[in-house]
Protein backbone atom coordinates (compact mmCIF):
# COMPACT_ATOMS: atom_id res chain seq x y z
CA UNK A 1 0.00 0.00 0.00
CA UNK A 2 1.42 3.20 -0.84
CA UNK A 3 1.77 6.29 1.82
CA UNK A 4 -0.83 8.14 -0.23
CA UNK A 5 -3.10 5.33 -0.25
CA UNK A 6 -2.75 4.95 3.79
CA UNK A 7 -3.54 8.89 3.96
CA UNK A 8 -6.22 8.77 2.18
CA UNK A 9 -8.11 5.51 4.15
CA UNK A 10 -6.69 7.37 7.06
CA UNK A 11 -8.77 10.66 6.03
CA UNK A 12 -11.87 8.13 5.92
CA UNK A 13 -11.37 6.60 9.87
CA UNK A 14 -10.92 10.38 11.05
CA UNK A 15 -14.37 11.66 9.26
CA UNK A 16 -16.46 8.79 10.36
CA UNK A 17 -15.13 8.31 14.21
CA UNK A 18 -14.87 12.18 14.29
CA UNK A 19 -18.21 12.86 12.57
CA UNK A 20 -17.12 15.51 10.36
CA UNK A 21 -16.97 15.28 6.63
CA UNK A 22 -14.51 18.36 6.54
CA UNK A 23 -11.55 16.83 7.89
CA UNK A 24 -8.00 16.49 5.75
CA UNK A 25 -5.25 14.80 8.12
CA UNK A 26 -1.58 15.39 6.74
CA UNK A 27 1.83 14.38 7.90
CA UNK A 28 1.97 17.36 10.23
CA UNK A 29 -2.15 16.72 12.03
CA UNK A 30 -2.17 16.41 15.63
CA UNK A 31 -4.33 16.56 18.47
CA UNK A 32 -4.69 20.27 18.55
CA UNK A 33 -5.82 20.83 14.79
CA UNK A 34 -8.91 18.67 15.35
CA UNK A 35 -11.36 19.58 18.08
CA UNK A 36 -13.08 16.35 19.38
CA UNK A 37 -9.72 14.73 19.15
CA UNK A 38 -9.24 14.64 23.01
CA UNK A 39 -7.68 11.20 24.98
CA UNK A 40 -11.22 9.46 25.20
CA UNK A 41 -11.35 9.83 21.41
CA UNK A 42 -7.75 9.07 20.91
CA UNK A 43 -8.64 5.16 21.90
CA UNK A 44 -11.54 5.25 19.74
CA UNK A 45 -9.85 6.27 17.01
CA UNK A 46 -6.97 4.11 17.49
CA UNK A 47 -9.24 0.90 17.70
CA UNK A 48 -10.99 1.86 14.33
CA UNK A 49 -7.62 2.22 12.82
CA UNK A 50 -6.38 -0.86 13.35
CA UNK A 51 -9.67 -2.61 12.38
CA UNK A 52 -9.01 -1.01 8.95
CA UNK A 53 -5.87 -1.68 8.58
CA UNK A 54 -6.15 -5.14 10.51
CA UNK A 55 -3.37 -4.09 12.30
CA UNK A 56 -2.59 -3.50 16.20
CA UNK A 57 -0.46 -0.77 17.82
CA UNK A 58 1.71 -1.36 20.67
CA UNK A 59 0.60 0.20 23.87
CA UNK A 60 4.02 2.14 23.51
CA UNK A 61 2.88 3.44 20.16
CA UNK A 62 -0.77 4.84 21.20
CA UNK A 63 0.78 6.74 23.95
CA UNK A 64 3.88 8.25 22.33
CA UNK A 65 2.81 8.90 18.95
CA UNK A 66 2.95 12.95 17.84
CA UNK A 67 0.90 13.24 14.76
CA UNK A 68 -0.90 11.13 11.80
CA UNK A 69 2.60 11.12 10.05
CA UNK A 70 4.08 9.02 12.97
CA UNK A 71 0.99 6.98 12.91
CA UNK A 72 1.42 6.17 8.93
CA UNK A 73 5.05 5.30 9.45
CA UNK A 74 3.36 2.69 11.84
CA UNK A 75 0.63 1.22 9.84
CA UNK A 76 2.93 0.93 6.89
CA UNK A 77 5.96 -0.80 8.69
CA UNK A 78 3.13 -3.19 10.05
CA UNK A 79 1.48 -3.52 6.47
CA UNK A 80 5.00 -4.22 5.06
CA UNK A 81 5.55 -7.11 8.22
CA UNK B 1 14.35 20.05 59.83
CA UNK B 2 10.23 20.28 59.22
CA UNK B 3 9.73 18.69 55.55
CA UNK B 4 8.57 21.81 54.53
CA UNK B 5 9.95 24.17 51.67
CA UNK B 6 9.10 27.33 53.89
CA UNK B 7 10.81 26.49 56.39
CA UNK B 8 14.06 28.60 57.84
CA UNK B 9 16.16 25.61 58.19
CA UNK B 10 14.60 23.87 54.66
CA UNK B 11 16.07 27.41 52.85
CA UNK B 12 19.57 27.60 54.43
CA UNK B 13 19.85 23.85 53.23
CA UNK B 14 18.60 24.45 49.64
CA UNK B 15 21.53 27.39 49.53
CA UNK B 16 23.79 25.74 50.78
CA UNK B 17 23.10 22.51 48.24
CA UNK B 18 22.79 25.16 45.19
CA UNK B 19 26.40 26.93 45.98
CA UNK B 20 27.87 23.25 46.28
CA UNK B 21 26.43 22.36 43.47
CA UNK B 22 27.78 24.61 41.04
CA UNK B 23 31.30 24.59 42.49
CA UNK B 24 31.80 21.02 42.15
CA UNK B 25 32.94 19.23 38.74
CA UNK B 26 29.39 18.98 36.68
CA UNK B 27 30.20 15.33 36.24
CA UNK B 28 29.49 14.61 39.91
CA UNK B 29 26.47 16.95 40.23
CA UNK B 30 24.04 14.28 39.71
CA UNK B 31 25.35 12.38 42.73
CA UNK B 32 25.38 15.86 44.74
CA UNK B 33 22.08 15.81 44.33
CA UNK B 34 21.80 12.27 44.90
CA UNK B 35 23.75 12.65 48.25
CA UNK B 36 20.63 15.92 48.97
CA UNK B 37 18.17 14.20 48.65
CA UNK B 38 18.93 11.38 50.71
CA UNK B 39 20.05 13.82 53.17
CA UNK B 40 17.10 16.01 53.11
CA UNK B 41 14.69 12.42 53.45
CA UNK B 42 17.37 11.20 56.65
CA UNK B 43 16.62 14.83 58.13
CA UNK B 44 13.11 15.77 57.46
CA UNK B 45 11.40 12.42 59.33
CA UNK B 46 11.97 8.71 60.28
CA UNK B 47 15.10 8.15 59.07
CA UNK B 48 14.51 4.71 58.75
CA UNK B 49 11.81 4.99 56.18
CA UNK B 50 14.68 5.76 53.67
CA UNK B 51 14.37 2.20 53.14
CA UNK B 52 11.16 2.56 51.50
CA UNK B 53 12.06 4.63 48.33
CA UNK B 54 15.24 3.31 48.12
CA UNK B 55 13.56 -0.59 47.58
CA UNK B 56 10.95 0.92 44.84
CA UNK B 57 14.25 2.24 43.18
CA UNK B 58 16.49 -1.09 43.79
CA UNK B 59 12.51 -2.92 42.27
CA UNK B 60 12.72 -0.66 39.30
CA UNK B 61 16.46 -1.18 38.92
CA UNK B 62 16.28 -5.31 38.76
CA UNK B 63 13.18 -5.51 36.77
CA UNK B 64 14.41 -3.26 34.24
CA UNK B 65 17.36 -5.03 34.22
CA UNK B 66 15.78 -8.04 33.35
CA UNK B 67 13.41 -6.82 31.04
CA UNK B 68 16.86 -5.21 28.86
CA UNK B 69 18.45 -8.43 29.24
CA UNK B 70 15.57 -10.75 27.34
CA UNK B 71 13.62 -10.63 24.36
CA UNK B 72 11.19 -13.55 25.74
CA UNK B 73 8.11 -11.91 25.45
CA UNK B 74 7.14 -13.95 28.42
CA UNK B 75 10.12 -13.08 31.19
CA UNK B 76 9.45 -9.35 30.27
CA UNK B 77 5.69 -9.59 31.30
CA UNK B 78 6.75 -11.59 34.24
CA UNK B 79 9.52 -8.76 34.89
CA UNK B 80 6.98 -6.41 34.60
CA UNK B 81 4.20 -8.03 36.72
CA UNK B 82 6.67 -8.69 39.58
CA UNK B 83 7.58 -4.81 39.57
CA UNK B 84 3.65 -3.75 39.24
CA UNK B 85 3.21 -6.43 42.47
CA UNK B 86 5.69 -5.40 44.82
CA UNK B 87 5.68 -1.53 44.27
CA UNK B 88 1.56 -1.21 43.67
CA UNK B 89 1.40 -3.63 46.80
CA UNK B 90 3.77 -1.88 49.54
CA UNK B 91 1.89 1.58 48.37
CA UNK B 92 -1.51 -0.44 49.00
CA UNK B 93 -0.78 -2.20 51.72
CA UNK B 94 0.80 0.94 53.47
CA UNK B 95 -1.92 3.47 52.50
CA UNK B 96 -5.11 1.35 51.65
CA UNK B 97 -5.05 -1.68 54.13
CA UNK B 98 -6.87 0.45 57.20
CA UNK B 99 -9.28 1.93 54.89
CA UNK B 100 -10.68 -1.72 53.57
CA UNK B 101 -10.58 -2.74 57.12
CA UNK B 102 -12.75 0.50 57.68
CA UNK B 103 -15.09 -0.07 55.68
CA UNK B 104 -15.82 -3.69 56.54
CA UNK B 105 -16.19 -2.50 59.96
CA UNK B 106 -18.57 0.09 58.93
CA UNK B 107 -20.32 -1.80 56.62
CA UNK B 108 -21.20 -4.34 59.65
CA UNK B 109 -22.07 -1.99 62.29
CA UNK B 110 -24.74 -1.04 59.36
CA UNK B 111 -25.88 -4.74 59.85
CA UNK B 112 -25.93 -4.58 63.31
CA UNK B 113 -23.08 -5.79 65.10
CA UNK B 114 -21.50 -4.36 68.08
CA UNK B 115 -17.84 -2.95 67.84
CA UNK B 116 -15.25 -3.60 65.43
CA UNK B 117 -14.51 -6.84 63.56
CA UNK B 118 -10.79 -6.46 62.13
CA UNK B 119 -8.10 -4.18 63.88
CA UNK B 120 -6.46 -1.18 61.71
CA UNK B 121 -2.98 -1.68 61.76
CA UNK B 122 -0.30 1.46 62.74
CA UNK B 123 1.96 1.82 59.90
CA UNK B 124 4.78 4.67 59.46
CA UNK B 125 3.99 5.60 55.85
CA UNK B 126 6.77 7.22 54.03
CA UNK B 127 6.79 10.64 52.83
CA UNK B 128 5.91 11.08 49.43
CA UNK B 129 4.91 7.63 49.11
CA UNK B 130 1.99 7.80 46.20
CA UNK B 131 4.72 10.67 44.23
CA UNK B 132 7.53 8.01 43.97
CA UNK B 133 6.21 5.11 43.63
CA UNK B 134 3.69 6.53 39.99
CA UNK B 135 6.85 7.95 39.09
CA UNK B 136 8.76 5.12 38.99
CA UNK B 137 6.36 2.65 38.08
CA UNK B 138 5.69 4.93 35.14
CA UNK B 139 9.39 4.16 34.09
CA UNK B 140 9.19 0.44 34.70
CA UNK B 141 5.78 0.47 32.15
CA UNK B 142 7.40 2.33 29.63
CA UNK B 143 10.78 0.60 29.49
CA UNK B 144 8.28 -2.54 28.89
CA UNK B 145 6.41 -0.92 25.90
CA UNK B 146 9.89 -0.13 24.70
CA UNK B 147 9.82 3.72 24.67
CA UNK B 148 11.74 4.49 27.23
CA UNK B 149 15.23 3.75 27.87
CA UNK B 150 16.71 1.30 30.59
CA UNK B 151 18.74 2.86 32.53
CA UNK B 152 21.71 0.42 33.67
CA UNK B 153 22.53 2.32 36.98
CA UNK B 154 20.89 1.91 40.31
CA UNK B 155 22.04 5.39 41.43
CA UNK B 156 20.72 7.06 38.57
CA UNK B 157 17.30 5.61 38.72
CA UNK B 158 17.50 6.31 42.69
CA UNK B 159 18.06 9.88 42.19
CA UNK B 160 14.93 10.16 39.08
CA UNK B 161 12.49 8.14 41.92
CA UNK B 162 13.90 10.23 45.35
CA UNK B 163 14.62 13.83 43.75
CA UNK B 164 14.42 15.94 46.82
CA UNK B 165 12.18 18.81 45.65
CA UNK B 166 9.85 16.70 43.71
CA UNK B 167 9.75 13.65 46.29
CA UNK B 168 7.11 15.36 48.83
CA UNK B 169 4.54 16.93 46.47
CA UNK B 170 5.17 16.35 42.83
CA UNK B 171 5.19 16.35 40.28
CA UNK B 172 4.94 13.11 39.49
CA UNK B 173 7.58 12.28 36.53
CA UNK B 174 8.38 10.65 33.60
CA UNK B 175 11.38 9.05 32.70
CA UNK B 176 11.39 9.20 29.01
CA UNK B 177 10.69 12.98 29.39
CA UNK B 178 12.32 14.35 32.48
CA UNK B 179 14.91 11.57 33.42
CA UNK B 180 18.36 11.44 31.00
CA UNK B 181 18.37 15.37 32.27
CA UNK B 182 19.47 14.77 35.74
CA UNK B 183 22.47 13.08 34.56
CA UNK B 184 23.77 15.63 32.30
CA UNK B 185 26.33 18.16 33.33
CA UNK B 186 24.85 21.67 34.01
CA UNK B 187 26.70 24.85 33.99
CA UNK B 188 25.78 28.39 36.09
CA UNK B 189 23.35 30.12 34.46
CA UNK B 190 22.59 33.62 35.39
CA UNK B 191 18.93 33.61 33.87
CA UNK B 192 17.72 30.17 34.46
CA UNK B 193 18.91 30.53 38.44
CA UNK B 194 17.24 33.72 38.29
CA UNK B 195 13.98 33.24 36.75
CA UNK B 196 13.95 30.06 38.75
CA UNK B 197 14.43 32.17 42.40
CA UNK B 198 11.76 34.67 41.04
CA UNK B 199 9.64 31.89 40.67
CA UNK B 200 10.36 30.41 44.05
CA UNK B 201 9.82 33.85 45.61
CA UNK B 202 5.75 33.60 43.41
CA UNK B 203 5.36 30.44 45.24
CA UNK B 204 5.91 31.95 48.80
CA UNK B 205 3.83 34.42 47.98
CA UNK B 206 1.10 32.12 47.18
CA UNK B 207 1.83 30.17 50.43
CA UNK B 208 2.48 32.24 53.18
CA UNK B 209 0.56 35.39 51.91
CA UNK B 210 -2.60 33.45 50.58
CA UNK B 211 -2.71 30.17 51.65
CA UNK B 212 -2.00 30.81 55.24
CA UNK B 213 -4.94 33.32 55.73
CA UNK B 214 -6.98 31.05 53.77
CA UNK B 215 -6.24 28.23 56.57
CA UNK B 216 -7.24 30.61 59.32
CA UNK B 217 -10.91 30.82 57.92
CA UNK B 218 -11.36 27.13 56.80
CA UNK B 219 -10.37 26.02 60.22
CA UNK B 220 -12.97 28.20 62.13
CA UNK B 221 -15.63 26.73 59.71
CA UNK B 222 -14.59 23.40 59.07
CA UNK B 223 -13.52 22.14 62.30
CA UNK B 224 -16.49 23.24 64.07
CA UNK B 225 -19.02 23.83 61.51
CA UNK B 226 -22.18 23.77 63.85
CA UNK B 227 -21.46 26.66 65.08
CA UNK B 228 -20.92 28.11 61.46
CA UNK B 229 -23.76 27.49 59.22
CA UNK B 230 -25.47 28.29 56.07
CA UNK B 231 -22.97 31.45 54.44
CA UNK B 232 -20.19 30.72 56.74
CA UNK B 233 -19.73 27.32 54.89
CA UNK B 234 -20.20 28.14 51.24
CA UNK B 235 -17.36 31.52 52.29
CA UNK B 236 -15.14 28.70 54.11
CA UNK B 237 -15.25 26.60 51.02
CA UNK B 238 -14.63 29.21 48.46
CA UNK B 239 -11.36 29.70 50.88
CA UNK B 240 -10.70 26.62 50.94
CA UNK B 241 -10.63 25.89 46.97
CA UNK B 242 -8.31 28.84 47.23
CA UNK B 243 -6.04 27.59 50.11
CA UNK B 244 -6.01 24.51 48.29
CA UNK B 245 -5.30 26.03 44.43
CA UNK B 246 -1.94 28.45 46.37
CA UNK B 247 -0.91 25.89 48.42
CA UNK B 248 -0.42 23.16 46.19
CA UNK B 249 0.41 25.22 42.93
CA UNK B 250 2.70 27.87 45.19
CA UNK B 251 4.79 24.54 46.25
CA UNK B 252 5.05 23.61 42.49
CA UNK B 253 6.07 26.82 42.10
CA UNK B 254 8.82 26.21 44.92
CA UNK B 255 9.86 22.96 43.06
CA UNK B 256 9.70 23.96 39.45
CA UNK B 257 11.65 27.11 40.57
CA UNK B 258 14.26 25.37 42.90
CA UNK B 259 14.94 22.54 39.62
CA UNK B 260 15.62 25.38 37.55
CA UNK B 261 18.35 26.70 39.65
CA UNK B 262 19.83 23.30 39.20
CA UNK B 263 18.96 23.86 35.31
CA UNK B 264 16.28 20.72 35.54
CA UNK B 265 12.98 21.64 33.78
CA UNK B 266 9.82 19.43 35.20
CA UNK B 267 6.31 19.05 34.03
CA UNK B 268 3.85 21.62 34.82
CA UNK B 269 1.17 20.78 37.46
CA UNK B 270 -1.22 23.52 37.01
CA UNK B 271 -2.66 25.75 34.41
CA UNK B 272 -4.52 28.41 36.16
CA UNK B 273 -7.76 25.46 36.88
CA UNK B 274 -10.32 27.94 38.19
CA UNK B 275 -10.54 29.32 34.31
CA UNK B 276 -11.82 26.29 33.82
CA UNK B 277 -15.06 25.86 31.59
CA UNK B 278 -15.78 22.54 32.11
CA UNK B 279 -15.18 19.60 34.50
CA UNK B 280 -13.20 17.57 32.09
CA UNK B 281 -11.34 20.88 31.33
CA UNK B 282 -10.29 21.47 34.95
CA UNK B 283 -9.30 18.00 35.26
CA UNK B 284 -6.46 18.93 32.21
CA UNK B 285 -5.44 21.81 33.99
CA UNK B 286 -5.21 21.18 37.73
CA UNK B 287 -2.71 18.19 38.98
CA UNK B 288 -1.64 17.75 35.50
CA UNK B 289 0.61 15.16 36.13
CA UNK B 290 -1.51 13.16 38.04
CA UNK B 291 -4.36 13.14 35.25
CA UNK B 292 -1.61 12.37 32.55
CA UNK B 293 -0.44 9.30 34.74
CA UNK B 294 -3.82 7.63 34.78
CA UNK B 295 -4.96 8.56 31.64
CA UNK B 296 -1.30 6.49 30.18
CA UNK B 297 -1.17 3.95 32.89
CA UNK B 298 -4.56 3.43 33.93
CA UNK B 299 -7.39 4.51 31.32
CA UNK B 300 -5.32 3.72 28.09
CA UNK B 301 -4.66 -0.12 28.98
CA UNK B 302 -8.05 -0.21 30.56
CA UNK B 303 -9.75 0.52 27.07
CA UNK B 304 -7.48 -1.75 25.41
CA UNK B 305 -7.72 -5.16 27.51
CA UNK B 306 -9.60 -7.19 25.50
CA UNK B 307 -12.66 -7.62 28.38
CA UNK B 308 -13.30 -3.96 27.33
CA UNK B 309 -13.19 -3.77 23.89
CA UNK B 310 -15.48 -6.87 23.77
CA UNK B 311 -18.21 -5.10 25.97
CA UNK B 312 -17.34 -2.04 23.24
CA UNK B 313 -18.40 -4.25 20.39
CA UNK B 314 -21.47 -5.61 22.30
CA UNK B 315 -22.86 -2.43 23.52
CA UNK B 316 -22.25 -0.72 20.03
CA UNK B 317 -24.56 -3.66 18.67
CA UNK B 318 -26.85 -3.51 21.65
CA UNK B 319 -27.31 0.55 21.93
CA UNK B 320 -26.02 1.76 18.27
CA UNK B 321 -22.44 3.29 17.50
CA UNK B 322 -22.60 6.56 19.85
CA UNK B 323 -24.11 5.05 22.68
CA UNK B 324 -22.19 2.19 22.79
CA UNK B 325 -19.01 3.89 22.90
CA UNK B 326 -20.17 6.63 25.38
CA UNK B 327 -21.59 3.16 27.73
CA UNK B 328 -17.99 1.58 27.88
CA UNK B 329 -15.95 5.44 28.36
CA UNK B 330 -18.47 5.94 30.94
CA UNK B 331 -17.62 2.42 32.84
CA UNK B 332 -13.83 2.84 31.70
CA UNK B 333 -14.24 6.15 33.63
CA UNK B 334 -15.80 5.19 36.60
CA UNK B 335 -12.65 2.84 37.41
CA UNK B 336 -10.46 5.32 36.22
CA UNK B 337 -12.45 8.25 38.72
CA UNK B 338 -12.38 5.78 41.75
CA UNK B 339 -8.77 5.16 41.52
CA UNK B 340 -7.94 9.50 40.95
CA UNK B 341 -10.10 9.26 44.51
CA UNK B 342 -8.10 6.94 46.20
CA UNK B 343 -5.04 8.07 45.38
CA UNK B 344 -5.57 10.77 47.55
CA UNK B 345 -6.36 8.64 50.32
CA UNK B 346 -8.07 5.65 51.82
CA UNK B 347 -10.74 7.20 52.21
CA UNK B 348 -14.89 7.94 51.23
CA UNK B 349 -14.01 11.24 51.24
CA UNK B 350 -11.46 11.67 48.98
CA UNK B 351 -13.15 9.00 46.89
CA UNK B 352 -16.20 10.93 46.50
CA UNK B 353 -14.67 14.53 46.63
CA UNK B 354 -11.94 14.55 44.28
CA UNK B 355 -13.44 11.02 42.57
CA UNK B 356 -16.89 9.75 41.23
CA UNK B 357 -18.57 13.08 41.88
CA UNK B 358 -16.46 14.58 39.11
CA UNK B 359 -17.39 11.02 37.51
CA UNK B 360 -20.98 11.98 37.58
CA UNK B 361 -20.54 15.51 36.62
CA UNK B 362 -18.86 14.84 33.24
CA UNK B 363 -20.91 11.38 32.56
CA UNK B 364 -24.36 13.68 33.37
CA UNK B 365 -23.03 16.67 31.28
CA UNK B 366 -22.08 14.43 28.53
CA UNK B 367 -25.77 12.80 28.91
CA UNK B 368 -27.56 16.35 28.92
CA UNK B 369 -25.36 18.24 26.38
CA UNK B 370 -28.21 17.53 23.18
CA UNK B 371 -30.61 19.17 25.62
CA UNK B 372 -28.76 21.85 26.92
CA UNK B 373 -28.04 22.49 23.22
CA UNK B 374 -31.78 22.59 22.46
CA UNK B 375 -32.41 25.11 25.90
CA UNK B 376 -29.89 27.66 24.37
CA UNK B 377 -31.29 27.71 21.23
CA UNK B 378 -34.54 27.76 22.44
CA UNK B 379 -33.34 31.18 24.45
CA UNK B 380 -31.59 32.19 21.34
CA UNK B 381 -28.37 32.09 23.49
CA UNK B 382 -24.70 32.48 21.21
CA UNK B 383 -22.99 29.44 22.55
CA UNK B 384 -20.01 31.20 21.45
CA UNK B 385 -21.28 34.40 23.76
CA UNK B 386 -18.61 35.59 26.28
CA UNK B 387 -21.16 36.06 29.29
CA UNK B 388 -21.83 32.02 28.50
CA UNK B 389 -18.07 31.47 29.02
CA UNK B 390 -17.69 33.76 32.26
CA UNK B 391 -21.42 31.58 33.66
CA UNK B 392 -19.61 28.37 32.41
CA UNK B 393 -16.09 29.30 34.63
CA UNK B 394 -18.23 30.11 37.58
CA UNK B 395 -20.29 27.06 37.22
CA UNK B 396 -17.19 24.52 36.69
CA UNK B 397 -15.60 26.38 40.09
CA UNK B 398 -19.05 26.01 41.56
CA UNK B 399 -19.01 22.13 40.76
CA UNK B 400 -15.63 22.02 41.54
CA UNK B 401 -16.34 22.98 45.95
CA UNK B 402 -19.01 21.02 46.17
CA UNK B 403 -15.91 18.59 45.86
CA UNK B 404 -13.79 20.67 48.24
CA UNK B 405 -16.42 20.13 50.78
CA UNK B 406 -15.77 16.25 51.17
CA UNK B 407 -11.95 16.77 50.69
CA UNK B 408 -11.29 19.02 53.40
CA UNK B 409 -14.41 17.58 55.84
CA UNK B 410 -13.22 15.54 58.79
CA UNK B 411 -15.62 13.15 57.06
CA UNK B 412 -18.06 11.83 54.13
CA UNK B 413 -20.80 12.04 57.07
CA UNK B 414 -19.67 15.72 58.26
CA UNK B 415 -19.32 16.81 54.44
CA UNK B 416 -23.03 15.84 54.15
CA UNK B 417 -24.51 17.95 57.17
CA UNK B 418 -21.99 20.95 56.01
CA UNK B 419 -23.83 20.56 52.16
CA UNK B 420 -27.34 20.36 54.07
CA UNK B 421 -26.58 23.41 56.11
CA UNK B 422 -25.00 25.47 53.46
CA UNK B 423 -28.65 24.70 51.34
CA UNK B 424 -30.89 25.05 54.64
CA UNK B 425 -29.45 28.11 56.68
CA UNK B 426 -29.68 31.68 55.12
CA UNK B 427 -27.65 33.92 57.52
CA UNK B 428 -26.26 36.26 54.67
CA UNK B 429 -26.83 38.97 56.01
CA UNK B 430 -25.60 38.13 59.48
CA UNK B 431 -22.53 37.29 57.41
CA UNK B 432 -22.66 40.39 55.72
CA UNK B 433 -23.30 42.66 58.71
CA UNK B 434 -19.66 41.54 60.25
CA UNK B 435 -19.83 37.75 60.72
CA UNK B 436 -17.09 37.40 58.10
CA UNK B 437 -14.90 39.12 60.38
CA UNK B 438 -15.19 36.71 63.48
CA UNK B 439 -13.62 33.76 61.22
CA UNK B 440 -9.91 34.27 62.15
CA UNK B 441 -9.38 37.19 59.74
CA UNK B 442 -10.38 40.82 61.04
CA UNK B 443 -10.34 43.86 58.72
CA UNK B 444 -7.09 44.77 57.81
CA UNK B 445 -6.12 40.71 57.32
CA UNK B 446 -9.40 40.28 55.17
CA UNK B 447 -8.62 43.20 53.12
CA UNK B 448 -4.81 41.84 52.46
CA UNK B 449 -6.40 38.91 51.56
CA UNK B 450 -8.06 40.03 49.28
CA UNK B 451 -5.95 42.43 47.83
CA UNK B 452 -3.48 39.59 47.80
CA UNK B 453 -6.18 37.43 45.45
CA UNK B 454 -6.32 40.19 42.92
CA UNK B 455 -2.86 40.18 42.50
CA UNK B 456 -3.02 36.43 41.86
CA UNK B 457 -5.89 36.94 39.49
CA UNK B 458 -4.48 39.46 37.59
CA UNK B 459 -1.00 37.73 37.13
CA UNK B 460 -2.80 34.90 36.12
CA UNK B 461 -5.05 36.10 33.72
CA UNK B 462 -1.57 37.98 32.54
CA UNK B 463 -0.08 34.58 32.35
CA UNK B 464 -2.94 33.05 29.77
CA UNK B 465 -0.89 35.60 27.70
CA UNK B 466 2.76 33.95 28.13
CA UNK B 467 5.17 34.01 30.41
CA UNK B 468 4.88 37.29 33.14
CA UNK B 469 8.91 36.69 33.97
CA UNK B 470 9.62 36.75 30.23
CA UNK B 471 7.95 40.02 29.98
CA UNK B 472 8.93 41.71 33.21
CA UNK B 473 12.73 40.52 32.12
CA UNK B 474 11.99 42.92 29.17
CA UNK B 475 11.37 46.37 31.31
CA UNK B 476 14.04 48.69 32.67
CA UNK B 477 16.30 47.71 35.45
CA UNK B 478 15.11 49.71 37.91
CA UNK B 479 11.28 48.25 37.52
CA UNK B 480 12.71 44.74 37.32
CA UNK B 481 14.41 45.34 40.82
CA UNK B 482 11.26 47.41 42.28
CA UNK B 483 8.31 44.83 41.39
CA UNK B 484 10.65 41.78 42.56
CA UNK B 485 11.59 43.55 45.58
CA UNK B 486 8.29 44.76 46.86
CA UNK B 487 6.75 40.99 46.06
CA UNK B 488 9.67 40.20 48.25
CA UNK B 489 9.36 42.55 51.61
CA UNK B 490 5.78 42.09 51.12
CA UNK B 491 5.64 38.35 51.90
CA UNK B 492 8.03 39.43 54.24
CA UNK B 493 5.86 41.65 55.92
CA UNK B 494 2.41 40.30 55.08
CA UNK B 495 3.35 36.07 55.00
CA UNK B 496 1.71 34.21 57.98
CA UNK B 497 4.45 31.80 59.31
CA UNK B 498 3.74 29.41 61.49
CA UNK B 499 5.16 28.71 65.33
CA UNK B 500 9.21 27.89 64.18
CA UNK B 501 8.85 30.24 61.00
CA UNK B 502 7.70 27.53 58.42
CA UNK B 503 4.04 27.52 57.13
CA UNK B 504 1.61 24.57 57.81
CA UNK B 505 2.15 21.28 55.99
CA UNK B 506 2.09 21.67 52.16
CA UNK B 507 -1.41 20.06 52.16
CA UNK B 508 -0.54 16.93 49.44
CA UNK B 509 2.45 16.00 50.99
CA UNK B 510 0.07 13.92 53.06
CA UNK B 511 -0.86 11.84 49.74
Amino acid sequence: MTREKVFETLNEVFRDVFDDESIAVEEETTADDIEDWDSLEHINLIAAVEQEFGIKFSMGQVVSMKNVGEMADIIMSQIED
Amino acid sequence: MPASFTSFYFLCFYALILLIYYLIPKKTQWVFLLFASAAFYLLTGEGILILYPAAASLIAYGTVRWMAGTEDVKKRRLALGMALLLLVGALVALKYVNFGINTINAVASLCGTQGKILNGFDFLVPLGISFYTFSILGYVIDVYNGIARPQGNFFKIALYGMYFPAILSGPILRYREDGEQFFEPHSFDYRQVTFGLQRMVWGFFKTLVISERMNLVVNTVYDNYAAWPGAYIWIATVCYAFQLYTNFSGSMDIVLGMSQTFGLRLPENFETPFFSKNISEYWRRWHISLGVWMKEYVFYPLLRTKAFMDLGKNLRKKWGKKRGKQLTTFLAMLILWFTVGIWHGGDWKFVIGSGLLHWFYIVSGELLAPFYKKCMERLSIDPKSKWLDVFRVLRTFFLVNIGFVFFRAASTTDAWHMLVSAVRVWNWGELLGGGIFALGLDVIESVIAVVSLVMLFIVSLLQQKGSVRERIEKKPVWVRFALWYALLFYIILLGHYGPDYSAAEFIYQGF
